[in-house]
């Protein structure tokens, strides 16, 4: 009876599980699919798979309409970002999280209201404040060092990201037990060699956690790369833009589709690696244990 | 601690926090103040003649209707988004924590899935979803009603457009938060389960006694996500999607603040947007963190 | 584990190496040419339909006829996100080549803020390379209008360009097929429709509400003439209120409530060709649009036997009927650093060999003797204000921007919900004279 019970309810949790991952895969498939097609398919029925496979559309994206430089500078931007991102974020969180001093509060509130601040509408400002400082540098150097320069962006992508990622890592740097840093102290080491050779490496979950997601804010983000970058060393999803074709104008479906799956590779690759640590490391509300 | 100690310890702190503290004054704080600077005048972008209208720009929006539905919509969405996804990653990640099966790993994996896509990505395949005549939803409706039926018109009754929007960021939502409720889920002690098991308590019963109230912390902190991302997934599905139509239906705070800065030649309008949707967000955080309040059970 | 971790992370160092050295590479380029000594133009140009490659070649041709002068071209299907930025900061263009009407509404910002430079002198420059004036070769018609003198006062800001005329497109072989000819009024439409309906087909259908424009302004001048029409550009009260802007709405109303079913849920930027589909596919009947429908829709599958048909819209009387017709605009911003030679690059637009190396892309620059150089299907678009129709230009005079308020938005935008039948023919008409009374004031 009991047995039968419980049969019949992992039965149902199956099915419902199935049915929210057909949900979610045939979506994603049906772009892969969408991405062969030739051009003329895409005026009829949406979900007709297609008739026979387009490559070519992706060697298009990839030379003609120059994702394939574009992917380089998104993979820089990205990467780079990430690097200052974790170096910039990790001692702050981890200060923030384990030490008591006077303004600790202050400077917790500080990042915290930093969240609810939309890059959306600070966009603009940033851009005049880094034209303001080309203008003076063109007078010295004849040119400007801070628009158009992708260590610049990576830079602004890293400082946006500060407030959510001092918050992940300084709630997992709360639930770490104290007496791994007594041990440390004891041996004679420091502040700097104990965090850089205990506390840094044991936030490790975390980190593999916040890497992935300002992974994927980073790779998709258009609005600031748009607006910092008004020359030709476009990022993915600004090249992605320029391949939805304006109105009044023909548009290569086949192309468009093909930059789609270019763009959402390699966030499917990263996920796939690290997605066995990514539970490990989300740690959000607070003390535990 | 001896004085020389303390001093390593106050150049420790200071040398840790100082590069982010500098970063987010430069590309933060400056931003948004010269936003709130911007809200108080009447400027259209790119004339030099900037007017001081000291909080004009707040009456102006307090009146204006389109703003008022941009606001409901935002809330709707927030609301709708925050309860449906709340219910189904809890449910599903109490499943895929509790219930020992085959496969579990894998559908982890899939159910994340959405939220690695870009909202140009999530738009193409809504798009497809809800065409009217061929889409995937109206094909499956069409099974089940005769086969003079005219299909739902998902993205064009303007009373459904918002629901379908909530869907699209619901379906990218879920698998995010199933991930950090099954993290906190995963911490709490087995024999807890075990006990209450023994004690007769069904899964139902142990979900709302045990799984709940331990991960209460996890939920409470994630509703603060749930406003920020919802005000700004919104927008960029929006744009890429309905274009905020048809006829402004699925205006958000943001689209309408994009389209009064630049659309409209009303920047310094646009601005004061931006101030009421940054201190809106805050202060709903705020209240929702105060209303869930609750004494931390301990395990 | 460890290893696996290592080699990720040489990899990604290794190839940010790499990639900042081509990064710094290209910077070096640009920063380069942007030094040089010889006087450089600065013009900026949106990518349309006619693709960068007639730019490019126009831009060489001048700076062939010009030596000493370098012309730094900017051409790009999003212009505005790339110009307006550094215009916020005061880095402007010499020239922009922009029309209004575009989502982003840069050249109404413009307008708006009195930022454009007088152009009234250009129309009597001598044509580089040539003996006639501009005003000899511009096609009448094109200026004098609120799309050239946006302030009504016959100043001219802004400098016609690449035209193209707009009416209702449909299938010649399925009304040939049904013996249903050309709806010549607006009766004789809404007569059409009925029989349509019968066979399951549609009335109308349109791409999104944008495109409204041009069927209103042609109904506008349609209804009251042209002086009419100047008045409802300018938000006059009674223009619109009046009876003859009642009979603008109703027409209007009962059009698009013949709309196919999904006209509505498709009118957005992501689905918009699926409405222009349905006049392919012999489901709607008639679109508003214009003359490079032809060409966007090159790919799509089409219902056998068609053939693009293109009529000016039916008028209220049979023998006035206006064509409104599209034209992009050119202008110079005020704070412009070369104002000269600026202009005399816009009196090139106009010059043979302009005009040629536009035509190859197949735009059509508003000139005199444009149309014999035309192939027969431009032709056969172009040729409509020989058919009787009339041209009509220009659109809504700029007014200071109000907070909250835009009136197409309004006028147009509201459309949809006429449609699906949410808002009632009244009220879209109540909200757009309150729309124009607060844009008047």
């Amino acid at each position: 009876m009991e047995n039968k019970h419980t049969g019949l309810y992992k039965a149902f949790v199956y099915l419902v599980l199935i049915l929210l991952a057909i949900v979610i895969v045939v979506p994603i498939a049906w772009v892969f699919l969408a991405s062969v097609k030739s051009n003329a398919e895409f005026y009829g029925n949406p979900w007709t798979l297609p008739k026979s496979f387009h490559w070519e559309n992706f060697t298009s994206a990839w030379t003609t309409a120059g994702m394939g430089k574009y992917l380089g500078n998104s993979v820089f931007v990205t990467a780079l970002s990430l690097i200052l991102l974790i170096i910039i974020a990790l001692p702050a969180s981890y200060v923030l999280a384990r030490f008591h001093f006077v303004t600790q509060k202050f400077w917790n509130w500080f990042f915290m209201l930093g969240l609810f601040i939309n890059a959306n509408y600070i966009v603009v400002p940033i851009f005049l404040m880094l034209l303001g400082g080309d203008n003076f540098f063109t007078k010295i150097l004849g040119h400007g060092i801070f628009l158009n320069n992708l260590w610049m962006l990576s830079l602004v992508y890293a400082s946006t990201a500060l407030p959510f990622t001092i918050y992940l890592l300084s709630n997992y740097f709360r639930t770490l037990p104290a007496s791994f840093e007594e041990a440390a102290y004891m041996d004679g080491a420091g502040y700097f060699t104990t965090f850089l050779k205990v506390m840094a490496p044991m936030a490790r979950p975390s980190i593999i956690t916040v890497i992935l997601f300002n992974f994927l804010s980073f790779w998709n983000e258009y609005i600031m790369a748009l607006t910092l970058i008004p020359g030709d060393n476009k990022t993915l999803p600004v090249g992605l833009l320029n391949l939805s074709a304006a109105q009044k104008s023909a548009q290569n479906y086949g192309q468009l589709y093909a930059g789609l799956v270019i763009v959402m590779l390699p966030t499917l690759i990263l996920y796939i690696m690290v997605q066995k640590q990514l539970t490990e490391g989300m740690t959000v509300g607070g003390v535990k244990g | 601690m001896n004085g020389h100690a303390k001093r390593n310890r106050s150049i420790f702190i200071v040398l840790a926090l100082a590069p982010a503290i500098i970063l987010m004054t430069i590309f933060m704080l400056y931003p948004v103040l010269s936003v709130f600077q911007m809200s108080l005048y009447r400027w259209g972008g790119y004339s030099p003649d900037k007017e001081f209208i000291g909080f004009q720009n707040f009456v102006t929006l307090a009146k204006d209707m389109n703003f008022i539905r941009a606001m409901q919509n935002t809330i709707v969405l927030i609301v709708l988004v925050t309860v449906v996804t709340l219910a189904f990653a809890l449910v599903f990640a109490a499943i895929l924590t509790r219930v020992k099966f085959k496969g579990v790993g894998l559908f982890r994996v899939i159910f994340y899935i959405p939220n690695i896509l870009s909202i140009v990505v999530i738009s193409a395949i809504f798009s497809a979803i809800y065409d009217p005549a061929q889409g995937l939803l109206n094909s499956v409706l069409r099974l089940f009603h005769p086969s003079n039926w005219q299909g739902v018109q998902w993205l064009g009754n303007e009373k459904l457009v918002i629901w379908s929007v909530a869907i699209a960021l619901i379906w990218q939502a879920i698998g995010y938060y199933m991930v950090m409720y099954m993290s906190a889920m995963a911490s709490i002690p087995e024999d807890l389960y075990e006990s209450a098991s023994l004690d007769g308590a069904t899964a139902v019963r142990q979900f709302f006694t045990i799984t709940i109230p331990l991960t209460w912390n996890t939920i409470r902190t994630t509703l603060t996500f749930f406003v920020i991302s919802t005000i700004n997934l919104s927008f960029l599905l929006v744009t890429a999607m309905t274009g905020g139509g048809p006829n402004g239906s699925t205006e958000v705070f943001l689209s309408y603040m994009y389209k009064q800065a630049n659309t409209n030649s009303a920047y310094g309008y646009g601005m004061a947007i931006g101030v009421v949707v940054f201190l809106f967000s805050f202060a709903l955080s705020a209240i929702l963190q105060g209303i869930t309040k609750r004494d931390v059970y301990e395990f | 584990m460890k290893k696996r971790w290592l080699l990720t992370a040489v990899v990604l160092v290794a190839s940010t190496a790499l990639l900042a050295a081509c990064g710094s590479g290209s910077t070096k380029n640009s920063a380069k040419s942007s030094g040089s000594t010889s006087k450089t133009l600065n013009v900026a140009a949106l990518e349309g339909g006619y693709g960068s490659a007639p730019w490019k070649q126009v831009v060489k041709d001048f700076e062939s006829a010009n030596p000493g002068v370098k012309v730094k071209l900017t051409i790009d299907k999003k212009i505005e996100s790339i110009i307006s930025p550094k215009m916020k900061a005061g880095d402007y263009p010499d020239v922009v080549h922009l029309a209004t009407g575009r989502p982003d509404g840069l050249t109404e910002t413009m307008i708006k803020s009195k930022g454009m430079e007088d152009l009234s002198d250009v129309k009597n420059m001598t044509i580089p390379g040539e003996k006639k004036k501009v005003s000899d070769v511009l096609m009448p018609g094109f200026d004098g209008t609120l799309a050239t003198e946006p302030y009504g006062d016959g100043k001219t800001y802004m400098m016609p360009m690449f035209y193209a005329p707009t009416g209702l497109f449909y299938n010649k072989a399925l009304l040939k097929a049904n013996g249903w000819t050309e709806p010549k009024t607006f009766s004789d439409l809404m007569a059409l429709g009925e029989k349509a309906k019968a066979k399951g087909i549609s009335l109308f259908t349109y791409s999104t509400t944008g495109y409204m424009d041009s069927l209103t302004y042609s109904l506008l001048a349609d209804i009251g003439g042209k002086s009419f029409f100047n008045k409802a550009m300018s938000y006059d009260h009674d223009a619109w209120s009046g009876k003859d802007g009642t009979q603008y709405f109703n027409l209007v109303g009962n059009l698009v409530k013949q709309s196919d079913k999904t006209t509505v849920a498709n009118a957005n930027n992501e689905n918009f060709r699926k409405n222009q589909q349905l006049i392919l596919d012999n489901k709607a009947l008639f679109m508003p649009n214009g003359t490079w429908v032809t060409g966007e829709m090159k790919d799509a599958p089409r219902a056998k036997g068609f053939e693009w048909g293109f009529m000016a819209l039916p008028g209220v009387k049979a023998d006035t009927r206006y064509a409104y017709t599209y034209f992009e605009q050119i202008w110079v911003p005020k704070q412009a650093k070369n104002k000269a030679l600026a202009k005399k690059f816009i009196a090139f637009m106009y010059s043979d060999k302009a005009t040629k190396d536009f035509l190859k892309g197949g735009a059509v620059q508003p000139v005199k003797n444009i149309t014999s150089q035309l192939d027969a299907e431009q032709k056969q678009f172009y040729g409509i204000y020989d058919n009787g129709a009339k041209v009509l230009t220009g659109s809504f005079q700029s007014a200071k921007a109000v907070e909250g308020v835009n009136m197409t938005d309004t006028l147009f935008g509201e459309i949809t919900s006429v449609t699906n039948g949410t808002k009632s023919i009244s009220q879209w008409q109540q909200d757009v004279v309150k729309a124009a009374d607060q844009l008047r004031e």
